[in-house]
């Protein structure tokens, strides 16, 4: 009895987590018009109306485009902020390092209504390029820490040489310090691509006529539950799984042998 | 290729710290130097100043005739092998050792092509495909060397080298190292804590102490007659006889000797435990009583307590042939020309 309570806790644990994904999966295959047992089925109807539908497809298009957009730009300045700190002794550098990381305490309603605020007041209208600055604020803090973090006295010593060796700075940071840290690199920009992929708050607050998907999901539910939402749930689901498995597959294992 | 170096009135200070004090050195062209010293004796410093990474705070490092005091690294003529080789671990052996080459914009079947002759120069012709990480220490430190030659510098510096390989490799890689710089005739400046490294590799040894030059010549002259105190000790176990200078000579326990020797006032005599022997040479120390003996294969290291001098006790190395007994006595003597004086610090 002792030796199965544990596994039981698993069990009861896993099934807390994964029974609502589950459930949202098993549903987005229901033949009928409400996502409630019993379950009629499979059918791929509702995956069928999902992708026939023009205007979700254009915003999982445009989600697929801020996130990509917002990471490569959150994961660069982050790199750049990285690389001077650790290679430059700066005045202040411990507050520089403070206050870039600082917005990750922030919530993401007071950094989307500041945002509104600003740019409001700046007379810019809202579009997806505004949902996406909002993005880089929420990712650049991870990048930077977790790229801060990756970089040490190995890949100095390498910059030396190469250097020494007569590399130009431009030289350096793209044939030796880039390529030395891209499994920290690449884990900051895919997790940066599941933040911003799933972000709504912001992305609510930020567009207007063109919106991401999450933004166009809320939009569905204020016309009650369908097995619609399941197919799309289900399908961001995938994609956020694919994100994660190519983390895994190509970053962690890499860094691992 | 080589050049000479030529450095004159260099200090450089670390904030309040004087890492660097006045050094004023010569290095000819295709001439091994190593500056050898303890840590903290300023020479990496010495070495970063001349590879370019440390811009000296005062005086100027000519190589080849031009002043490159203010000139970036990858400006200058010279390369570095670094201490803990800083390969870089994404590229091929082959990528690694092309680096400079890929730098100076030389295409990539030529690169190749050195690359690989590079390789093969060190003994790692056939692996120019694999990776930093699938070699040995020794193997690594093999193409810290290719890399750093072949950019064909004028000058190449090795920061410590040999300090992370065990004691057979490492006398194995001096022997190599020497054979590669005649073999290019690349000016080479290496530094190293270990005298033993320093005398098997050098042509001139550059010995320094806390940012000074203590003492430079060749191995066997700064061991045998070192020019100060400090170059004595760091060069090999020592025996200090406390003397007395005057108007007639070396007062020493074993009487007046007559020896080329500093100021007057109270003196440190010098000699080499192998300096001590049982045959006769000119200078007589006595009977000497064995207090004990171990054999080393070599030589027999013992200690010794002179009749004439009851205080000392001295280490000599025998002929390891007879096996003294404690309590033996021994009457030594010492060769006038292995025994130097200095002045005692003020």
């Amino acid at each position: 009895m002792m030796r199965l309570l544990p596994w039981m806790y698993l069990a009861v644990a896993f099934v807390f987590i994964y029974l609502p994904v589950a459930t949202l999966v098993l549903f987005s295959f229901q033949d009928g018009q409400l996502p409630v047992p019993p379950f009629n089925g499979p059918s791929l109807r509702w995956y069928g109306d999902v992708l026939g539908d023009s205007r979700l497809t254009a915003a999982l298009i445009n989600s697929v485009l801020v996130a990509l957009g917002a990471s490569l730009i959150a994961v660069t300045l982050g790199f750049l902020a990285a690389y001077g700190l650790a290679r430059h002794v700066l005045p202040g550098s411990a507050l520089i390092r403070a206050l870039l990381i600082a917005p990750l305490t922030v919530s993401y309603l007071i950094v989307g209504l500041g945002l509104l605020i600003v740019l409001t007041q700046a007379g810019l209208g809202l579009s997806l390029v505004t949902a996406g600055i909002g993005h880089v604020v929420i990712n650049l803090p991870l990048a930077f820490a977790i790229i801060f973090a990756a970089m040490g006295a190995q890949q100095q010593n390498a910059e030396r040489a190469a250097r020494d060796l007569g590399a130009n700075e431009m030289q350096v940071i793209l044939l030796v310090t880039v390529p030395m840290l891209a499994p920290a690199i690449g884990a900051a920009f895919f997790l940066s691509m599941t933040f911003s992929w799933d972000e709504f708050i912001i992305s609510f607050l930020l567009t207007r006529f063109d919106v991401t998907l999450p933004v166009e999901i809320w939009s569905m539910l204020r016309s009650g539950l369908s097995p619609r939402l399941n197919a799309i749930g289900s399908l961001v689901f995938l994609v956020s799984i694919a994100v994660v498995l190519t983390l895994e597959l190509f970053v962690f294992r890499k860094r691992r042998s | 290729m080589t050049a000479p170096v030529s450095l004159s009135r260099l200090n450089h200070w670390f904030g309040t710290y004087q890492a660097l004090d006045d050094i004023n050195l010569e290095i000819a062209a295709g001439e091994y130097v190593t500056l050898l010293g303890p840590s903290g004796c300023g020479k990496t410093t010495l070495l970063s100043v001349l590879g370019g990474f440390i811009a000296p705070s005062e005086g100027s490092v000519m190589i080849g005739g031009r002043d490159m005091t203010r000139v970036v690294p990858a400006k200058r003529p010279t390369t570095t092998m670094f201490q803990d080789y800083a390969l870089f671990p994404h590229m091929s052996l082959r990528e690694n050792v092309g680096f400079g080459l890929r730098m100076a914009g030389m295409g990539r079947a030529e690169r190749d092509r050195k690359a690989e002759a590079q390789l093969s120069l060190v003994g790692l012709g056939d692996d120019a495909g694999k990776r930093p990480h699938e070699l040995s220490g020794g193997q690594r430190q093999r193409v810290a060397l290719a890399r750093a030659l072949a950019v064909e510098p004028d000058v190449l510096l090795l920061d410590e080298p040999l300090g992370a390989l065990d004691l057979k490799l490492r006398r194995a890689m001096q022997d190599e190292l020497k054979a590669i710089q005649r073999h290019v005739g690349t000016t080479f400046v290496h530094v190293t804590h270990d005298q033993e490294e320093a005398m098997a590799i050098a042509d001139r040894i550059v010995v320094m102490n806390a940012g000074r030059i203590e003492d430079e010549g060749t191995p066997a002259r700064i061991y045998r007659q070192p020019a100060s105190l400090f170059a004595a000790d760091f060069m090999g176990e020592m025996n200090h006889i406390p003397v007395h200078v005057t108007e007639h000579g070396v007062e020493t326990p074993f009487g007046r000797l007559q020896l080329p020797a500093p100021r007057r006032g109270a003196a440190t005599l010098c000699l080499r435990p192998e300096a001590i022997g049982t045959t006769d040479a000119q200078i007589t120390l006595g009977p000497a009583r064995v207090r004990d003996a171990a054999f080393f294969g070599t030589h027999i290291r013992a200690h010794l307590v002179p009749d004439a001098a009851p205080d000392l006790v001295l280490i000599a190395h025998l002929p390891p042939v007879d096996m003294p007994a404690p309590d033996d006595v021994l009457v030594i003597s010492a060769a006038a020309d292995t025994i130097s004086v200095f002045a005692k610090e003020p």
